[in-house]
């Protein structure tokens, strides 16, 4: 297994059933996922794979009534496979007899069904550890996962489900985007929505039950919903998201399977005693968080990057802003010298040094000799667009907001730097193009925010 | 051919001795009215009064406890493609990832059945309706980007899009802007004239008179039905908003209260 590349990861007959086989059951599962996420009930994939969890030791308990031995694997799959569909059809109805009965909230139903489940679960499994050893092992496999023992069997049964969730969301995309998006007119319309949401369930269950042979009960909840909300940074558009996701969840699977093998056969070179062995599920689970992680950061229009870079730069605008407005104050024509400016506002003087050098560069203000900075002619009109806008909002809180004159000015400091020419516009018709501000202020004229933007083109 | 004939003499709507109950507790009791066809129909009444659940349980989206209740002379499940509602705007998520003409085509659905898409023209007369209500630049933008005016107008488009003879529209006026009242106040008009029935959740009392020719005013119980000008008196708005029912009021909330094992 020395030259291992990439592409033997599909062609290799040990390595291609993990890695397509999870690759396919990622896809399903994120596709799910997205439905679930838009249905803001991201938890319902943590509770039922723990809800599976006791279903899969009983049919386990069961196979070994039956006598089935720990070699045939396919008939000890189906035993726990079946076993896991039950026990997650219970937890289902559950929480929905919970919340329907007993009028439990939603959030309080999922906890008390998670954990019921999982501590049944657990009660049995101590039990069967000692009843039926050589059983329990597989049990185990189901807790955390273990793609690493796929084979070609498992690429069919996945790769037919990835398939067959693929079809059902197209066939019924029309109808699942109405049932998510708005019950109540999907009801109007006469479409059977306690099908459609029953369907979406049924989706689910499936994703998880098949998803828990890769990534296990406890860490397949992630599987459903990092992809989703990964893709949710970089679209608006719902189709978009079911096809980003399905990317994320397939490149998830191949990535955490291709690390656990290379990091695994990298730590065996350098220390062949450690025998360290890098689990696959939880690798997939890492990809996936991290993509999202990723996503959250530095997706283009909504990721924290750019929002912080959004937020600084329109800080340095108005700070840009509110230094025009007082050179434009202390007398348009008279220098001002760097402290003089550093009295109104409320920025270090390094910082009001980098703003004044960014002024310069727009040609809006110029330095003399003596260090002491002037209006330009177009920043002299962009100052007094400012303190037009500034006075305009005054007018406007006075006159039709009924707030009183002496408590306007702070809105306006904010004002002044939002409204643009649009809203200045429609302002000055619906005030009927003031000429004093409340405190009996001179208003600029209209005819400079002309000047001032055929300057700046 | 009877049937046709039944439908064209039959009332918009007709509704017989309609209870609903939320578990034990009655919210709308015994209510009977008939508003004929072509009317502008304002659903008046206090907070708590019922007004959203009646028009919930004559669409059928909760079940009534008793009571019978017809579409044009048939039962809702005969003829939904003819009845559009509007839910309120806050009943939905408008982070959802889809388009204003997006949610407009919505409006196709029911008609379309499932596993078709809308056409080419579904598309384009999706666009017209948005065009009808001022809001044909906004088609390709996203439904967060828009104000609460804007958000009922294009819930109102999708209503449109159904081609409905009755509109059930769940406090459209609510929380938006002058611009948008007027639009949507003079296309319902508009509609009025053309023989539609347009049903309205209404709060503000001042604007009845000159947006309806017929009130339905409501507190649990119906308290008046008919033209505007005989049922919205002071005498109806004093049994539905005054003071002589907060003595049911209180007594209301403690058959409530007792009914949900709170107090002994």
């Amino acid at each position: 297994m020395h030259n291992i590349n990439v592409f033997s990861f599909f062609t290799d007959p040990i390595l291609r059933a993990p890695t397509i086989g999870c690759m396919l059951m990622c896809l399903g599962a994120s596709l799910v996922g997205v439905l679930v996420f838009l249905k803001k009930q991201s938890l319902i994939g943590e509770v039922l794979s723990h809800a599976a969890y006791p279903g899969v030791i009983l049919g386990t308990l069961l196979a070994g009534f039956f006598s089935i031995k720990a070699s045939e694997e396919m008939q000890l799959a189906l035993f726990a496979l079946i076993g896991a569909l039950l026990t997650s059809f219970l937890g289902l109805w559950l929480i929905h007899l919970l919340q329907r009965r007993l009028k439990v909230t939603s959030d309080a139903a999922l906890c008390f069904v998670l954990s019921t489940f999982f501590g049944i679960g657990l009660t049995i499994a101590s039990e069967v550890q000692f009843t039926f050893t050589t059983l329990y092992k597989q049990v185990l496999t189901y807790l955390y996962g273990q793609a690493a023992t796929m084979t070609d069997i498992h690429i069919f049964i996945y790769g037919a489900l990835a398939l067959l969730l693929s079809l059902l969301i197209l066939f019924f995309y029309k109808e699942l985007q109405l049932t998510i998006f708005d019950a109540q007119y999907a009801k109007s319309l006469g479409l059977k929505v306690d099908v459609f949401n029953g369907l979406i369930f049924v989706l689910v269950t499936l994703a998880v039950i098949i998803g828990i042979r890769c990534v296990g009960v406890v860490l397949m909840s992630a599987m459903l919903i990092a992809p989703a909300v990964a893709a949710r940074q970089f679209t608006e558009r719902l189709l978009v998201m079911f096809f980003l996701a399905g990317c994320f969840g397939m490149f998830s699977g191949f990535l955490g399977v291709y690390s656990s093998v290379v990091l695994t056969e990298y730590f065996y070179l350098y220390s062949p005693q450690s025998q360290f062995n890098l689990p696959t599920g939880p690798m997939i689970v890492l990809v996936a968080s991290f993509l999202c992680l990723l996503s959250l950061l530095f997706a283009p229009k909504r990721g924290v990057l750019i929002r912080l870079i959004r937020m600084i730069s329109f800080r340095y605008d108005c700070i840009g802003e509110n230094v025009l407005k007082t050179l434009w104050r202390n007398g348009a024509t008279l220098p001002q010298s760097l402290s003089d400016l550093a009295r109104y506002q409320a920025s270090s003087k390094l910082y009001l040094k980098i703003v004044l050098w960014g002024l310069m560069r727009q040609k809006a203000v110029q330095k003399n000799p003596t260090g002491s900075y002037f209006l330009t002619k177009s920043g002299f009109s962009q100052a007094e667009r400012i303190v037009r806008l500034h006075r305009l909002w005054e007018v406007y809180l006075v006159e039709y907001l009924d707030v009183g004159a002496e408590r306007v000015h702070k809105s306006a400091e904010e004002m002044e730097h939002i409204l643009t020419f649009e809203l200045e516009r429609e302002l000055t018709l619906l005030l009927n193009d003031p000429q004093k501000d409340p405190h009996h202020q001179p208003i600029p004229p209209m005819r400079s925010l002309y000047v001032s933007s055929s300057d700046a083109s | 051919m009877a049937q046709k004939e039944k439908q064209a003499n039959a009332f918009a709507l007709s509704v017989h001795q309609l209870s609903v109950n939320y578990d034990k507790t009655p919210v709308l009791w015994d209510l009977s009215f008939e508003v004929p066809k072509g009317k502008l129909v304002g659903i008046i009444g206090p907070n708590g009064a019922g007004k959203s659940t009646l028009m919930k349980a004559i669409l059928g989206l909760i079940s009534p406890l008793s009571g019978k209740v017809e579409f044009i002379g048939e039962p809702i499940a005969k003829v939904r493609q003819k009845i559009a509602y509007v839910p309120q705007k806050e009943s939905v998520d408008w982070q959802f990832p889809i388009t204003v003409q997006e949610l407009v085509i919505m409006g196709c659905y029911g008609r379309l059945g499932i596993g078709r898409r809308p056409s080419l023209l579904d598309w384009q007369a999706a666009l017209n309706y948005l065009d009808l209500l001022g809001m044909a630049a906004y088609a390709k933008r996203q439904i967060n980007e828009l104000s609460g005016g804007q958000q009922q107008r294009i819930f109102i488009a999708r209503s449109l899009m159904q081609e409905a003879d009755v509109y059930l529209m769940d406090e459209p006026f609510a929380g938006i802007d002058k611009a948008s009242e007027t639009v949507i106040i003079q296309l319902l008009k508009k509609m009025r004239d053309q023989g539609k029935t347009i049903f309205v959740v209404h709060h503000d009392l001042n604007s009845v008179k000159n947006y309806f020719d017929w009130a339905l005013i409501l507190n649990m119980r119906l308290i008046g039905c008919g033209p505007v000008e005989h049922v919205f008196q002071n005498e109806n708005l004093a049994k539905a908003y005054g003071k002589n029912y907060a003595l049911f009021d209180e007594a209301f909330k403690k058959s409530e209260q007792k009914n949900a094992g709170i107090v002994c």
